[in-house]
């Protein structure tokens, strides 16, 4: 495997595309040509829905070296591993030759899934799997029909695997690479052959991830490393509140500074320009600037709670009535209620916020770390009066991604200023500005109320779920869409109704790793919780009772699974267990956390995860990002919040928004379910389940009941054990 | 002009003595390896090593370094040979990787000073911010080189 690969080439110009495709007389064909030059002209523009082509994925050399173009990005999530894998899989290719690209902002890399060219939402393995399988099939076909071709025998004699294709009766060989330009001229079968699960080679194994070596010399390129000759460097400072927009701006103190070029001013802010950031950075602070607060002036945290809470007594949109909740419940014998609720958080990316952007005329360059190619394209043409197409994107590696990624005002804000100044200008962010101007994971609130029969059984459930932002998606905010986890909820109750009601205060929403999941499933597992402790029964156990019916097979499978991983019926003495899962993002995640008490310290002994994400491509990396996303979420559930005076954002840096540091860190196993169903998401649902599981061991060990986030806010010391 | 040296020659930048280390390395020096995360030394992305001993450089101004050795990613070796580099790779240790810079380097200040850590010695040494959750493997990798089991 190429382990020096860069994601910052433009891996096919359209060019080439329409010349490989003409010579196969217009159909589409797998352009086995090296790599397109770097450097070249700008792309004219194509039409608006290419077709997808096998060529813009899978390339081979005359050398042998196999160019995989994916178009899941790599932001740590293993993008640019997983993805050339499933190719090289039915390609029959060999790792060792394997040279990984960035795919460029163009519609043919759109999610089959959701079609958009988005790194985002864990859809990139599920939307991507069949469609790169029958690619690397499809070249595998053609390598062998080439084979075949010039040894004159029948393709059906030749076999195919490591980058050689041997003819079995003669035992002749040839590399992929000196078939490579006979195979392009072959027709592309419109359905190849793909291998049974039990043949696979690749898919299933761990093989080391491409951009590792380059993360531990420093010569992995972000956006941020971005140099171009000429190029200005710029900070920014937007107003206060999100919803803010520019007065005025007085830079005569700054006018002078060394290094200093221009002040540039945005809808919501100024750029000041200078030949280094710190230049920029220090002339910054010289400039005075005047904001108007916009729609979000007066308010605080206090009054979103309140806000949050009258939702409640609100009719809403009700997404779920599976009998009669409101008439079991007027009946029931016992009615359980409680309240949840959850702050707004900031992804808080390693890399600050960040693009370059260099106009060249009648085209421009972007280079950028970014989850939506073409987002980062559209914006930066809009602010150059220029069409989308004749904006090339160069894309590098993120220094996290999260969701904030996938938004692109960074690039629009940066596109303002090469224009404004004439010269190419990498825009830098402080991390006061990336925290203070995010896109947050909204506040959210559920009030639950459950009847229980004379026997103690769970006959009803009512679901109000109060969200603070809710995106659009283009239409009217989707209930559906912010109840997930709570809508579709598998538990075997016969009288269900969860309604949806959207109170939009103004701060805007943010896709954050795992969205919705990050606190609806602690919301209902906090509450089944509550119920299996106010009917005595095993928390486990009474999961399990509500998840016997064929749609809750795998989560039920998962729930057991854990339970027998983490010894869930032999608990040692002075161990206190909690326990969640629920389905994410096409997979099926769940946790056991186990604590014990030091006085009135809680003390993480452990915390194990189980997941079943249908085929496991890569089970290190699955491994990985369970590990990270259960990072992620016991990083908000222990300390993250992000409140708000006077509509500005109160938190600026790590002081006052902490992440989890390594003392902190608990021991953690992960476990994969065999599985060969399709594949699910992986880069999100471990996220999820960390905050319901351990309030659920909270309360084991202390017998209180944890209903808001963060832990912080309820005198709650939490170590992470060590040997 | 500002005489500095960095990883083993002498450079003369042309930046301010106030300028922070970190934004001298980047944008004067040309090496950006070392990364920018917060500004106020609570990250370590930008961490170095000065005479072995780690710095945060966003907090440092090129006019105090004075003659001490700087050691940057870039100067840690010429091929990823460094044994936390190559135990780094065996534990494929990095996600988004913005962050491991810095961890490497106070990897690399923790086992010159203590070359059998305890976890409660990399608990301690180890105070960069790793948003991907990378610690366990972190803490894996640098057993990985106490133990002298690298590749």
């Amino acid at each position: 495997m190429n382990r020096t690969s860069q994601p910052t080439s433009s891996p096919l110009s359209r060019r080439e595309f329409l010349t490989s495709a003409l010579a196969v007389g217009g159909g589409l064909a797998l352009s086995f040509s090296l790599p397109a030059q770097e450097g070249g002209p700008p792309r004219p523009a194509g039409p608006p829905a290419a077709p997808r082509s096998p060529s813009a994925f899978l390339q081979i050399a005359a050398n042998g070296a196999i160019t995989i173009i994916t178009p899941a990005v790599e932001m740590g999530q293993g993008g640019h591993t997983g993805m050339p894998m499933i190719i090289l899989e039915e390609l029959g290719g060999d790792l060792k030759q394997l040279v990984v690209k960035d795919a460029p902002a163009e519609k043919m890399y759109n999610n089959p899934l959701f079609g958009q060219q988005s790194t985002v939402g864990s859809f990139s393995v599920r939307g991507w799997y069949t469609e790169l399988r029958r690619i690397g099939a499809a070249g595998r076909e053609m390598l062998v029909a080439a084979a075949a071709r010039e040894w004159g025998v029948s393709p059906a004699e030749c076999t195919a695997a490591n980058s050689v294709i041997t003819h079995k009766p003669s035992g002749r060989t040839k590399t992929y690479g000196s078939v490579a330009a006979l195979a392009a001229t072959m027709p592309v079968p419109q359905n190849p052959a793909l291998k049974d699960n039990s043949e696979f080679k690749v898919i299933g194994t761990s093989p080391p991830r491409t951009d590792v070596a380059p993360k531990v010399d420093g010569s992995a390129k972000y956006g941020i490393d971005m140099v171009l000759p000429g190029m200005l460097v710029g900070a920014i400072k937007a107003a206060p509140t999100v919803t803010g927009t520019l007065k005025s701006f007085d830079d005569s103190a700054a006018r002078g500074m060394k290094g200093f070029h221009s002040t540039v001013a945005l809808p919501n802010g100024v750029i000041v320009l200078a030949n280094t950031y710190w230049q920029a950075k220090s002339a910054l602070e010289k400039v005075k600037v005047d904001f108007d607060p916009g729609k979000l002036g007066g308010i605080d945290s206090a009054k979103v709670s309140a806000l949050l809470h009258s939702g409640f007594n609100e009719q809403g949109a009700v997404v779920r009535n599976d009998g009669d909740a409101d008439k079991a419940l007027a009946g029931a014998a016992r009615v359980v209620e409680a309240t949840y609720e959850v702050p707004y958080l900031a992804h808080a990316c390693m890399e600050p916020m960040n693009c370059t952007v260099r106009a060249n005329g009648d085209t421009a360059e972007v280079w950028v770390g970014t989850q939506s190619p073409q987002a980062v394209q559209a914006a930066a043409a809009k602010a150059l009066g220029l069409a989308q197409e004749r904006v090339t994107v160069h894309m590098q590696y993120l220094g996290g991604g999260f969701g904030r990624r996938g938004e692109s005002d960074y690039a629009m804000q940066a596109a303002t200023a090469a224009k404004a100044s004439g010269r190419p200008v990498k825009l830098i962010w402080s991390r006061e500005e990336d925290i203070q101007h995010d896109f947050y994971r909204p506040a959210a609130a559920i009030r639950f109320r459950g009847g229980l029969d004379a026997s103690g059984k769970l006959t009803a459930m009512e679901a109000r779920v109060v969200t603070s932002a809710a995106p659009s998606f283009g239409g009217p905010p989707n209930a559906g869409f912010y109840t997930s986890s709570v809508g579709d909820m598998v538990y075997d109750i016969p009288n269900l109704k969860v309604t949806g009601i959207n109170k939009d205060i103004g701060l805007r929403f943010g896709f954050w790793r795992s969205v919705n999941q990050s606190h609806n499933p602690f919301m209902v597992e906090g509450f089944l919780d509550e119920i299996a402790f106010a009917t005595k029964q095993d928390p486990y156990l009474f999961r399990r009772s509500l998840l016997q019916h064929e749609k809750a097979k795998r989560h039920l499978a998962v729930l057991d699974m854990l339970a027998e991983k983490s010894g869930w019926s032999k608990r040692p003495a002075g161990h206190f267990y909690g326990i969640s899962a629920f389905a994410a993002y096409g997979s099926f995640i769940g946790s056991v956390v186990d604590v014990s008490m030091q006085d009135k310290t809680i003390v993480l002994n452990r915390v194990v995860t189980v997941i079943d994400c249908g085929v496991a491509v890569h089970p290190d990396n699955i491994v990985a990002q369970l590990e990270g996303g259960m990072v992620y979420g016991l990083t908000a559930a222990l300390r993250g919040e992000i409140t708000l005076q006077d509509g500005a954002v109160v938190q600026s840096n790590f002081h006052n928004y902490p992440m989890l540091m390594m003392s902190q860190m608990p021991k953690t196993e992960s476990y994969i379910m065999p599985s060969t169903a399709a594949p699910g998401g992986v880069g999100e649902p471990g996220t999820a389940p960390i905050a319901p599981s351990l309030a659920s061991a909270i309360f084991a060990a202390t017998a209180s009941r944890i209903r808001s986030l963060p832990l912080s806010k309820h005198n709650v010391d939490i170590i992470a054990a060590r040997a | 002009m500002i005489k500095l040296n960095i990883n083993g020659k002498q450079v003369d930048l042309d930046a301010d003595a106030d300028t922070p280390l970190l934004w001298a390395l980047r944008d004067d020096a040309g090496l950006t390896g070392t990364k920018f995360g917060c500004g106020m030394g609570l990250c370590g992305a930008c961490t170095v090593l000065l005479d072995g001993q780690v710095v945060r450089s966003c907090v440092l101004k090129i006019g105090d370094v004075g003659t001490k050795a700087i050691t940057t990613i870039e100067g840690l070796s010429p091929d990823r040979s460094h044994p936390v580099q190559k135990a780094w790779i065996a534990e494929n240790v990095p996600q988004c990787g913005y962050c491991q810079s810095g961890q490497i380097l106070a990897a690399v200040a923790l086992l010159k000073a203590n070359p059998k850590p305890t976890d409660a010695d990399i608990d301690a040494a180890m105070t960069n911010i790793c948003r991907c959750g990378t610690y366990n493997r972190m803490r894996a990798a640098i057993h990985r080189v106490a133990k002298g089991t690298t590749s």
